[in-house]
């Protein structure tokens, strides 16, 4: 009697998990479908595609293994694209992170309209985007009428021409990027610096502490989870970089500001060489999941 | 003696008062420096196309336009360009990615925060690890797709196309099954024991509470799918499919009729005409996008 009735209770809950699961499987349904066909998918393809040699006609592909990939170990384009974007990483991130730090600490002090006024005016050029941005810099980056050039010739320096020779075409990029990525995390920074609490600087103030020290030993130090992550985006973004590049520069001269993402760009919609583009993204693809993975692991370990 | 160090003390406090009001002044004149050198291309690009193209292109330039002519935004406005329809394209592209990124987000999102389901782990952890692959690698498979179902050659097959990277967003999903956890189950054992069903506690229980966090999400998604370029440039077959940032750059590549260059004051008008939609967007729903993008980092 009693070992039935357990039996008939395992028999209903497993009969109402069912049901419940039933309806979870029906709510993700639409959206699990969407992702499937929209992005499981194409990845999958995309990483069949570096496999292959296709171009226009996609159905006239023919297998050829690694080929692509070692194709591309020689291709000095590739090499140049490659060690072009590491370069964007490592001059624009730390860039960012510390110009908007400073901006994040000046601005947090300030009362609630001045600091959604400079908030904004320093998110505003990024909502405004990279093309209309670029747009405006081809003009300043003009050698014979450009402003930048004029405030240089000011300042009692040569003329420089920005967009067609190196290392200038790649410092360009740059700093047009800069423009627009640094709103992100000041927003960011400013948020976590206001939810440090009072109590903790008053504490500090009554030890004795001045202001620097409390920026280096309390504020910065707490701001670390913050920081992490504005350090994994920044990464994956600048990682991604290409409509500056399309815009000013098409990557030259001799390729000096190409980028990955621009490569994939050029090789697979003005070229038609799918194949080659999907090996190159496959590769892009790696290197940006092992960043992320190092980066979650310091970002997990500074959590404790 | 008192009275001298009551004085010595407030010669202190003074000192400390100055230093501090010092350091305020100076923070406030290199905030406003940054702010300046930030927003100067804006600036330059707004007065820009109140300038005629000889002075566009005059050595020293003109810091602010002294004779401000309008040609060039008649020209923009009158020109060969179907300005307009672009604007319609890129609002309704954003729109109608907004809109399928919110059902798919909130369907799959309350599915996996509320829901217990065998395999819900897995597929979640699928779905998430997407979240930071480069978006670009699924490009070449979609324009493909896009290609064979001939997507492009109708108006609304256009619209789709160009939102359909952006739809399944595992950003999305994760923001509102967040959102979704951190409502308390009482809730919906409540309405359950009213007789709710399913979908009434989904449409009647969670919508209402996952408002700010769907809110936030729209705004980032709008922002987003306006901004997509790569994808927009690809799709875009001819003038009338390009969307509002296509269009700049399409206007910048062409140089104007009649001339060997690129016509400046035009370009400046145009990109200025691409830039204000998004300003007066952000600056209407500021505290959404400042709401999407703290999300998750910041503990508040």
């Amino acid at each position: 009697m009693d070992k039935s009735g357990t039996d008939m209770n395992k028999i209903r809950s497993l009969a109402s998990e069912f049901r419940k699961g039933w309806t979870g499987y029906l709510f993700i349904a639409p959206g699990y479908l969407a992702f499937i066909i929209f992005m499981l998918a194409p990845i999958l393809f995309a990483i069949s595609l570096s496999f292959y040699k296709a171009s226009f006609d996609i159905n006239a592909r023919q297998f050829v293994g690694f080929q692509q990939y070692t194709l591309l170990l020689k291709d000095s384009v590739f090499k140049r694209a490659l060690i072009n974007t590491i370069g964007y990483v490592f001059v624009i991130v730390p860039t960012t992170v510390i110009i908007s730090l400073i901006v994040a600490f000046l601005i947090d002090p300030l009362g609630g309209k001045t600091q959604a006024f400079f908030r904004g005016a320093f998110y505003i050029p990024g909502v405004a985007g990279g093309v209309v941005l670029s747009v405006v810099y081809l003009w300043i980056f003009n050698p014979t009428y450009g402003l930048l050039n004029y405030l240089l010739g000011q300042a009692g320096m040569k003329p420089v021409m920005w967009l067609a020779t190196a290392p200038y075409s790649f410092l360009a990029v740059c700093a047009v990027v800069l423009t627009f990525t640094i709103g992100q995390p000041v927003i960011l920074f400013q948020a976590g610096l206001a939810g440090i609490s009072q109590d903790i600087l008053d504490a500090a103030t009554v030890d004795g502490a001045n202001a620097l020290q409390k920026v280096l030993s309390i504020r910065l130090p707490l701001l670390r989870p913050v920081l992490l992550f504005v350090l994994a985006t920044q990464t994956i973004q600048v990682f991604q970089l290409w409509e500056v590049i399309y815009m000013l520069t098409g990557g030259g001269p001799y390729n000096t500001s190409t980028s990955l993402v621009f490569l994939i760009f050029q090789t697979a919609f003005i070229n038609s060489n799918y194949g080659k583009a999907s090996a190159i993204g496959v590769i892009l693809m790696f290197i940006i999941m092992v960043v992320t993975f190092i980066q979650l692991r310091f970002w997990r370990n500074s959590d404790i | 003696m008192s009275v001298q160090t009551s004085t010595v003390i407030t010669r202190q406090e003074a000192l400390s008062l100055a230093i501090e009001k010092t350091t305020r002044l100076l923070s406030y004149f290199l905030l406003i420096i940054l702010a300046f050198t930030f927003l100067l291309p804006l600036y330059w690009m707004f007065t820009g196309s109140f300038k005629l193209q000889q002075v566009t292109m005059s050595v020293p330039p003109e810091f602010f336009p002294t004779h401000p002519t309008f040609e060039n935004w008649v020209q923009l406005f009158n020109g060969p360009w179907p300005i307009w329809r672009w604007v319609f394209n890129s609002v309704t592209v954003s729109l109608l990615t907004v809109v399928l990124v919110l059902i798919v987000s909130s369907l799959t999102g309350y599915g996996f925060g509320k829901k217990k389901f065998p395999g819900s782990n897995i597929l979640f952890v699928i779905l998430l690890s997407t979240m930071f692959l480069p978006n670009q690698v699924i490009l070449i498979p979609l324009f493909l797709l896009v290609r064979a179902w001939h997507l492009t050659s109708s108006t609304l097959g256009t619209y789709f196309a160009m939102a359909m990277p952006l739809i399944s967003s595992p950003f999305g999903i994760f923001l509102i099954k967040q959102f979704c956890s951190s409502i308390p189950d009482e809730l919906i054992d409540a309405a359950r024991i009213d007789g709710a069903s399913e979908w009434g506690v989904f449409t009647r229980i969670m919508l209402p509470l996952l408002k700010p966090a769907l809110a936030a999400l729209a705004i980032f998604t709008f922002n987003q799918a306006w901004n997509y370029f790569m994808w927009q440039l690809v799709i875009a077959q001819n003038k009338f499919q390009y969307t509002i940032p296509v269009g700049v750059s399409i206007i910048s590549r062409t140089p104007s009729a009649g001339k060997m260059i690129t016509d400046i004051g035009l370009n400046m008008a145009g990109g200025s005409f691409g830039a204000l939609f998004m300003i007066a967007f952000f600056i209407a729903f500021q505290q959404y996008f400042i709401k999407g993008i703290t999300f998750g980092a910041v503990k508040g």
